[in-house]
């Protein structure tokens, strides 16, 4: 009985020390994947990609019953009438919020894209990290369609993170939010630089450590990339401060940043794939906010409140 | 074929949680079906099955993903295996019973993930890991749990999960 629990003792340390092993080789930063990781991820991108699509219209499925309690007391008839023309309904908004977003990738790939010389592809959210403590997303593109490892993910509304692992179909983005991200970033109105890091599940915030004491930060200011280091390119909108409070070091301040691009509700973002000259030189006084100074009505407002499309205009509508 | 179907539980339940889950996302957090399924089991079954699902699991969650492989596999083992240890000391008709061993055991899972994270140069601030992660992933999935207790409590008894043997 004693040397039985003793072998099972010494199993379970062996085990425990192999996963911890290959824990350690595959942590992330790994360069490369293997055939076989690269075959099942490109094997699973289209079944997870109709998964997506489908969880999309579920949404607005599970929503609509609340739309229709207020109906209790109408007839049969009326409620069937009402539940059909919901339903056309739902769908029109679908196809219009589709045609929406799609309307405003065109125009950033047609508008802003050429003004800051980014060559730029499209591609569709198709899966996540399935635990709470990474911010990861997985692309419908991949090597054949011209990406590569660290490449820049963005949107309309500004910066989502950057490829760290890519097959021949699929591609997986880290996103801002993910703690091991860290992104080399300025606030725009008086150029302080700082280092933007993702906080572990937090919905939809980020941090901005080692900023300089004596530098005005406040709230509501800007956040853009910085362009030191070389993987993000410069003046990418990142977000916007919520407050600011000394570091526990008290050599630096930090502050807590709501990020343009709500990174949970994802569906499609663009890759920079190649640079070239920027057209017209840089207009930056003629791009939409928060990427220029045009729209300055949005400048005050919440990132949360531009993308509800609260008010109309260039960014949402 | 029990082994079988608790695999092709799993797979399903991971599937649903790298896509459809995210559009139900609560404070940044999604429920774990995986763990769910893990916890049923190894309370139904004992802890030495409990643990091997669990380990199982844990691994696919892992590949799905491609890094820090055994991270999973090695909390959702722990998992599997402490709540295997009550199968013998508690009453499994209670619905409020199976929400407390979930969120014990995501917790546990939880716990132990961070502790391995901080072994792989993955440090994040023990606040933040317990109230944006832990605490919030613990109360999803065990809020989540009792919706699929009964049927898999029942398939257990007398449905396609029922064997006399052990796996």
């Amino acid at each position: 009985m004693y040397r039985n629990n003793t072998k099972k003792v010494i199993l379970l340390g062996v085990l425990v020390i192999f996963m911890l092993t290959l824990m350690s080789y595959t942590k992330f930063g790994r360069v490369g994947v293997s055939p076989m990781e690269s075959a099942l991820k490109d094997l699973f991108a289209p079944v997870q990609g109709l998964a997506m699509n489908l969880g999309h219209r579920l949404r607005g499925l599970v929503s609509f019953p609340f739309t229709v309690v207020n109906a209790a007391d109408e007839n049969q008839l009326m409620k069937k009438k009402i539940a059909e023309l919901e339903g056309r309904l739902r769908q029109y908004e679908e196809v219009r919020a589709e045609n929406e977003r799609l309307k405003k990738s065109l125009e950033f790939k047609t508008g802003v894209a050429p003004v800051m010389g980014y060559e730029l592809t499209g591609a569709a959210v198709v899966g996540r990290d399935p635990g709470n403590w990474f911010g990861v997303i997985s692309i419908n593109k991949g090597t054949k369609d011209g990406l590569k490892l660290n490449q820049v993910v963005l949107n309309d509304l500004g910066l989502i993170g950057r490829i760290t692992s890519v097959t021949g179909n699929t591609a997986e983005v880290l996103l801002i939010t993910d703690p091991r991200s860290g992104v080399a970033a300025l606030i725009q109105q008086g150029r302080t630089p700082g280092m933007v890091e993702g906080v572990a599940s937090s919905p939809g915030r980020l941090k901005m450590v080692h900023i300089p004491i004596g530098a005005e930060v406040g709230r509501g200011q800007v956040v853009v990339t910085s362009g030191f280091g070389s993987l993000f390119p410069k003046g990418i909108p990142i977000g916007r401060i919520l407050t600011t409070e000394r570091e526990a070091s008290g050599l630096f301040n930090s502050a807590m940043i709501e990020p343009y691009v709500d990174v949970n509700r994802l569906e499609e973002v663009m890759v920079i794939i190649g640079s070239r000259a920027p057209k017209d030189g840089n207009k930056v006084a003629v791009l939409p906010f928060p990427w220029g100074e045009g729209n300055a009505d949005l400048r005050g407002r919440s990132p949360a409140s531009i993308r509800a499309g609260e008010q109309s205009g260039v960014v949402v509508r | 074929m029990r082994f079988y179907l608790l695999v092709a539980l799993i797979l399903a339940a991971l599937f649903f949680q790298v896509t459809l889950l995210n559009f139900i996302s609560l404070w940044g957090v999604k429920p774990e079906l995986v763990l769910i399924i893990v916890s049923f089991n190894a309370f139904l079954r004992g802890s030495r099955e409990g643990a091997l699902v669990g380990f199982l699991a844990g691994l696919f969650a892992d590949l799905a993903m491609g890094s820090y492989i055994g991270l999973n596999a090695l909390s959702l083992m722990a998992a599997g295996y402490l709540v295997g240890l009550t199968e013998s000391k508690l009453y499994k008709d209670s619905v409020l019973i199976i929400m407390v061993l979930v969120w014990l055991s995501s917790f546990a899972a939880q716990l132990l993930n961070y502790i391995l994270l901080t072994m792989v140069d993955v440090y994040i601030s023990p606040g933040v890991a317990l109230f944006n992660v832990i605490l919030p992933s613990a109360t999803y999935t065990a809020l989540v749990a009792p919706l699929f207790y009964g049927s898999f409590y029942r398939s257990n008894q007398k449905g396609w999960l029922y064997v006399d043997s052990k796996i």
